[in-house]
């Protein structure tokens, strides 16, 4: 008797885990993201060879080219690589896992500059034409 | 002041599906969530289920979400929750009543890594002696109560009963690591499968959520490196 094993998408998502839950999250979402990018660059630069699909692979590249897109394809690499290298550390080093708030800390102090910069030149040029 | 308690009910014998239910009472800041569901339970709705036995963060009786976060009711003061309190049973495991859930798969995971000592050794004719620096390793470990709140925090245990979760692996790791006992390749061979260590993706859901404190991703990440070296150390 009882209520069946259930663990929703949604249930799990609105469990409170905070900072260190949101970087899994991010991580999730920022590789899935650059994983369809890079299947659907391949697959423009295919098509836009084919005389058949050449404005199918133009279109989806304009797309790319887009500076909104870029702001967000720049934050997935960006944050996977660097949220990749904390996880990857504190693999190697278990010592260092007792540390773990501040290495979440460390990351976003590493993440926000590099990505203010990127910001400021993609959107300056976005803007500027 | 004045807190509104929202509770997750469900009644197997009445029920179809789950419900919550609010109950306002008066409280003081110093008041835990377990005064609350207990003056709930003598004062208002009889009917109301839920497990605790020692009140004071010994037994790991009475975990559940509160707020969506996993605690201990007897440790969950109001001025941290707020006057707004939402409360559901853990996670993962199949809800009996109301914030009961069955510990079963979470006990039998528990068992599965043997946690027990295991020394086949003749027995020495005073006591297996241990330094305090060889004690100090597996300290964190022994202070485990078996609540469940970590392994039902795990998104990993979520998508996967089988996976073996953080708490059996602690109790895994206070043996493994521990000079007395013998029998930690065995241990780490169990924990080697595939459901077993490296379902953990280092979500840390598991150290926030211990109400002992217990750092327990760094357990994990110390059967890890055990596991990829060979080494105890
Ligand atoms: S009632 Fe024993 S731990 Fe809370």
């Amino acid at each position: 008797m009882g209520l069946k094993r259930n663990v929703g998408l949604m249930e799990g998502l609105r469990y409170q885990g905070k900072g260190p839950m949101l970087t899994y999250y991010l991580h999730r979402i920022s590789g899935l993201s650059i994983v369809i990018f890079v299947a659907l660059h391949i697959l423009a630069g295919y098509l836009s060879n084919q005389a058949w699909g050449s404005s199918t692979g133009l279109f989806i590249n304009s797309i790319y080219e887009s500076w909104i897109f870029q702001i967000y394809i720049f934050f997935c690499a960006l944050f996977h690589a660097i949220n990749g290298l904390r996880i990857v550390i504190l693999d190697l080093w278990p010592k260092l896992i007792e540390y773990q708030r501040e290495a979440i800390w460390i990351e976003w102090l590493v993440f926000l500059p590099i990505y203010s910069i990127a910001l400021f030149v993609i959107i300056r040029s976005g803007l500027g034409g | 002041m004045e807190v509104t308690i929202k509770v997750f009910r469900y009644n197997p014998e009445k029920d179809k599906k789950p419900s919550y239910k609010t109950y306002k009472l008066e409280a003081i800041e110093t008041d835990r969530v377990l005064d609350l569901l207990e003056k709930v339970k003598g004062y208002q709705d009889g009917t109301l289920s839920f497990r605790r036995s020692c009140a004071h963060g010994i037994c790991g009786s009475d975990a559940m979400r509160i707020n969506g976060f996993n605690r201990l009711a007897c440790k969950t003061l109001v001025r941290d929750t707020g006057a707004t309190i939402i409360v559901q049973p853990l996670l993962g495991l199949r809800v009996i009543k109301d914030l009961i859930v069955d510990m079963e798969p979470f006990f039998e995971h528990y068992r599965s890594v043997k946690p027990w000592l295991i020394n086949d050794e003749p027995e020495p004719e005073k006591e297996r002696t241990q330094s305090a620096a060889q004690r100090a390793i597996f300290d964190d470990t022994t202070k485990c109560i078996l609540c469940a709140c970590c392994t039902t925090s795990c998104p990993s245990f979520w998508a996967n009963e089988q996976y073996v979760g953080p708490a059996a692996i602690v109790a895994a790791h206070r043996f493994i690591f521990d000079s007395r006992d013998k029998a930690a390749a065995e241990r780490l061979k169990i924990l080697n499968e595939v459901w077993g260590v490296y379902r953990c993706h280092t979500v840390f859901n598991c150290t926030m959520a211990c109400p002992r404190e217990i750092q327990i991703t760094k357990a994990i990440g110390e059967v890890k490196m055990a596991l990829t070296t060979g080494k105890l150390e």
